[in-house]
């Protein structure tokens, strides 16, 4: 067995390393992880609702052929000697490698807004950038201001409308979300927000903190003692730039999730798979999973699923599957349902009855049961209505019966009944049957069923006749 | 005639479709022949089917349109008066006065004078090349106008608008249709449903220039229609102008009579179409029932089988509905609303199935009780009649089905 080196020991490493223990890997395992990030493992965060089944993730060393080495910072890799140099307390040290499996995590992008950095480099006093929904930001003061349009910014608000004390959600967008979920969808979820005690002031761009405030374009200022940044996140390339690999926006993998270094793999948010970095954890589960099997030999190929969202917080259940746009792809049937006064919303794209794109908030049942259909590529059952309202099971429709009384010709009030009536005593054409009941001698916009039916009724009188005879 | 019976006579001023229902449905009615019918007409025809006009100029002629067939016209009880318009009324003599001069006397007056074309007042709305749509007179002067490959605008987006637009395609010249509102069809539509009809129509030929209103007309140096200015800046070249930009009630027989107008316009009667004189009825377009007019045909036949239910003294259905279902197929496209649209109190579910811009189908959900209230329906969707005999019940489990087959 080769020996394996993973860079990080973030959820990516973590996972990776419980599915090779699954698939029954014997080897040697070498984890380089910085203090950082075991610490933020270890924190049990108020608000980490998609935090994973972890638990069993974390007693790692428990295993004799893995090495852990928290404290370690890596400086630099050496493809050509298939070696990482690192600094573990304080003292350089070279870990050679037979494959070399780099995990690092994206770090949190600072905005461009005048007081969040001191001179020095560090953020200023009240300031926080938590990164990923893990992470407990050091709260302190009554007042908080949440900045930032994504899923963090969402979920962090939610979580600190509970407590006591004031909670803005600032966003430039013109609501938070709006790119994940439209116009419509997004409005609800403000809504919702507000109603949980957020305070949420969408697009208004901010422009400068200052001590215990917050300044946003239009020229209000903000009570801020707390100023969390949800402002996005970049991937941290630096070591495989530095490397040689093949980076663009992120480190650029094949299907095997091979670097452009045969014996480097890259997983996370910081690799680049088909011009997509999958940022999320369902995607580093997916990868983590894949890159098991083909270290243990299997046959494994990387399929990435389309990009989805699920934000599950106190305030407000929604899902997201694909982006905006695939909403709209040519050559899908389109299902919407607004209903305002409840805060229930879908959007769904289906292409031969399977899932495209969907953005769903306020209905958990449907969310969950076409999430799943989504994970399998399964179609949806064909009563979409009763799948998303939660309807218990029901009838289809008995047209024979149910539309005997119905007026067919609205002018002129003429229903089924009264043209078969009037066809039964010998109008037996279109013009018959107008001159008959009227039907048709309105709008005309009857024509065409009176047409089907009296060529319906003629059929099936040659058939009894031919039944007779 | 029967013995005994004293013959009053009938004056019913306006031969349109409603009218002609009128009196086709009184004397079916009227089987003891109580009543002498006169028919005192603006127009220079019988009755025709003036939803189905376009037809006109799709190779249909004007017996093909006419309502009054040989047995209607060769009727003993009555007289068709046409080119005949009624220019005053004296309730107390109970006589009518028509623009010949010629007086009628009537035991019974209904008036069923209809709509005209509302033009809006632009600046240059009355240049020679400006046409509206209503009468075969109007569509003889447009057919004589009309210069194939040339283009001409059509001033309003609705439902006359399109069908307008069509006869200047059918002409042979490139219409342009310019409407106020954001989408097409603004009253019976929402914008997915007239999105489907857009791009149908704009496929047939048809420019459309939503969100914008008409500025002015340009005249050119000959002192006709050259050009169309729009609010937005927009110059389109025009031969000619077609203005369907509403009707409007043709209530003017009210001031002359002495009769209350509807606070919008349109004569003044009540659910059973009376006005406050008992001897005087008004139906169709031209009536204000309970204060609101009605521009669609099926109310009208309504209002005319209610009356002619109570000069024959039979038990009449008031005029409660304000059901505005429409079915149409416009320019080969199928439009459907029906149901409640806009519910009077608070918000309603609303689910829409559609595929792209071929089809579309709207519903409305009541929020307590899950039933269908109405829908819109655009582009190759199910059966009409089959959605709508779900309205007021709970939606089946192949509801999507049977709106997108």
């Amino acid at each position: 067995m080769s020996d394996i080196l993973i860079v990080g020991n973030g959820l990516a490493a973590q996972r990776l390393v419980e599915r090779m223990r699954h698939h029954g890997y014997a080897g040697t395992l070498t984890v380089l992880g910085s203090e950082l990030e075991t610490s933020c493992r270890q924190s049990a965060s108020p608000f980490s609702t998609v935090t994973p089944h972890a638990s069993d993730t974390l007693g790692l060393s428990s295993l004799p052929t893995i090495h852990i080495h928290v404290a370690s910072t890596v400086t630099s890799i050496d493809p050509e000697h298939r070696r990482v140099l690192a600094q573990v307390s304080g003292a350089e040290a070279a870990y050679s490698y037979d494959t070399l499996v780099l995990t690092p995590e994206t770090r949190p992008l600072i905005p461009d807004i005048p007081g969040l950095v001191s001179a020095e480099g560090h953020l200023t006093e009240g300031v926080v950038a938590p990164g990923t929904a893990a992470t407990l930001p050091r709260i302190t003061g009554n007042a908080v201001v949440v900045l930032g349009e994504g899923p963090l910014a969402v979920e962090t608000a939610s979580a600190l409308a509970a407590r006591r004390g004031e909670t803005t959600l600032v966003c430039a967008t013109p609501q938070p979300l709006s790119t994940h979920l439209g116009e419509t969808c997004s409005g609800m979820l403000s809504e919702q927000l507000e109603q949980a005690g957020v305070t949420v002031i969408a697009g208004k761009p901010a422009v400068r903190r200052l001590p215990g405030s917050l300044c946003l374009e239009d020229g209000t200022t903000l009570p801020a003692d707390t100023l969390i940044l949800c402002t996005g996140a970049a991937p941290d390339t630096r070591l495989a730039r530095e490397a040689g690999l093949d980076v663009r926006n992120g480190i650029v993998v094949n299907d095997q999730l091979r670097t452009s270094d045969p014996r480097i793999h890259a997983i996370g948010d910081c690799a680049e798979h088909d011009g997509q970095v999958m940022a999320g954890l369902s995607a580093t589960w997916e990868q983590a999973e894949t890159l098991a099997e083909i270290l243990t030999g299997r046959a494994a190929d990387y399929r990435p699923r389309p990009a989805s969202l699920r934000l599950r917080t106190a305030v407000a259940d929604v899902s997201a599957i694909g982006s905006l746009a695939d909403l709209h792809q040519p050559g899908t049937r389109l299902i919407s349902l607004t209903d305002r006064a409840n805060r229930r919303y879908a959007r769904l794209a289906l292409r031969d009855e399977r899932v495209v794109a969907a953005v769903l908030l306020g209905l958990p049942q449907a969310i969950a049961t076409i999430g799943l259909l989504h994970r399998r590529m399964e179609r949806l059952p064909s009563d979409r209505l009763g799948l998303l309202l939660e309807l218990p099971p029901r009838p289809a429709s008995d047209n024979a019966a149910a539309d005997e009384k119905t007026p067919i010709c609205l002018c002129n009030n003429v229903s089924k009944q009264t043209l078969l009536h009037a066809w039964q005593a010998g109008s037996l054409t279109v013009t018959a049957l107008a001159e008959a009941t009227r039907a048709t001698t309105g709008c005309g916009g009857c024509s065409q069923s009176v047409e089907e039916l009296c060529g319906l009724w003629t059929r099936e009188t040659r058939y009894e006749w031919e039944k007779a005879s | 005639m029967g013995e005994g019976i004293v013959t009053r006579t009938l004056l019913v001023i306006g031969h349109g479709m409603v009218g002609h229902r009128l009196v086709d449905q009184l004397r079916a009615l009227d089987t003891d022949h109580a009543w002498r019918i006169v028919i005192a007409a603006e127009e220079h025809y019988p009755a025709y089917d003036r939803v189905g006009l376009s037809s006109y100029l799709d190779g249909k002629s004007k017996s093909d349109l006419t309502l009054a067939g040989a047995g209607f016209l060769t009727d003993p009880r009555m007289d068709l008066l046409l080119g005949c318009p009624v220019v005053s009324v004296d309730r107390t003599a109970r006589t009518a006065q028509t623009a010949h001069g010629d007086r009628i006397s009537y035991d019974a007056l209904v008036l069923a004078t209809g709509s005209r074309p509302f033009v809006p007042p632009v600046p240059g709305h009355d240049l020679t090349g400006c046409f509206v749509y209503r009468t075969f007179d109007d569509l003889d002067a447009l057919r004589a106008a009309a210069r194939p490959g040339r283009p001409g605008v059509v001033v309003g987006g609705g439902l006359l608008g399109l069908e307008a637009a069509n006869a200047l395609r059918l002409l042979g010249m490139r219409p342009h249709v310019v409407e106020t509102a954001p989408h097409l069809m603004p009253t019976q539509l929402d914008s997915g449903a007239a999105h489907v009809l857009d791009r149908h129509v704009t496929e047939l030929g048809l420019r459309v220039h939503c969100g914008t209103a008409t500025a002015s007309i340009d005249a050119g140096a000959n002192g006709e229609v050259r050009a169309v200015t729009l609010s937005d800046g927009t110059v389109l070249e025009a031969d000619l102008v077609v203005f369907s930009a509403g009707i409007r009630p043709r209530d003017e027989l009210a001031d002359a009579m002495g009769l209350e107008r509807g606070e919008r316009g349109g004569i003044a009667v009540d659910d059973l179409c009376r006005t406050a004189d008992e001897r005087v009825w008004a139906i169709g377009e031209c009536a204000a029932v309970n204060g609101r007019c009605y521009g669609l045909v099926a109310p009208g036949y309504r209002m005319a089988e209610s009356v002619a239910h109570q000069l024959t003294g039979q038990k009449p259905e008031p005029f409660t509905s304000t059901d505005t279902s429409t079915t149409l197929k416009l320019l080969g496209v199928k439009i459907a609303a029906f149901g409640a649209l806009r519910p009077d109190h608070g918000h309603a579910v609303e689910v829409v199935f559609a595929e792209g811009t071929d089809r579309y189908a709207k519903i409305l959900l009541s929020e307590d009780s899950g039933d269908l209230l109405g829908g819109i329906l655009a582009g190759d969707t199910g059966s009409w009649t089959a959605i709508r005999s779900l309205v007021g019940h709970r939606p089946p489990a192949d509801l999507e089905q049977l709106l997108l087959p």
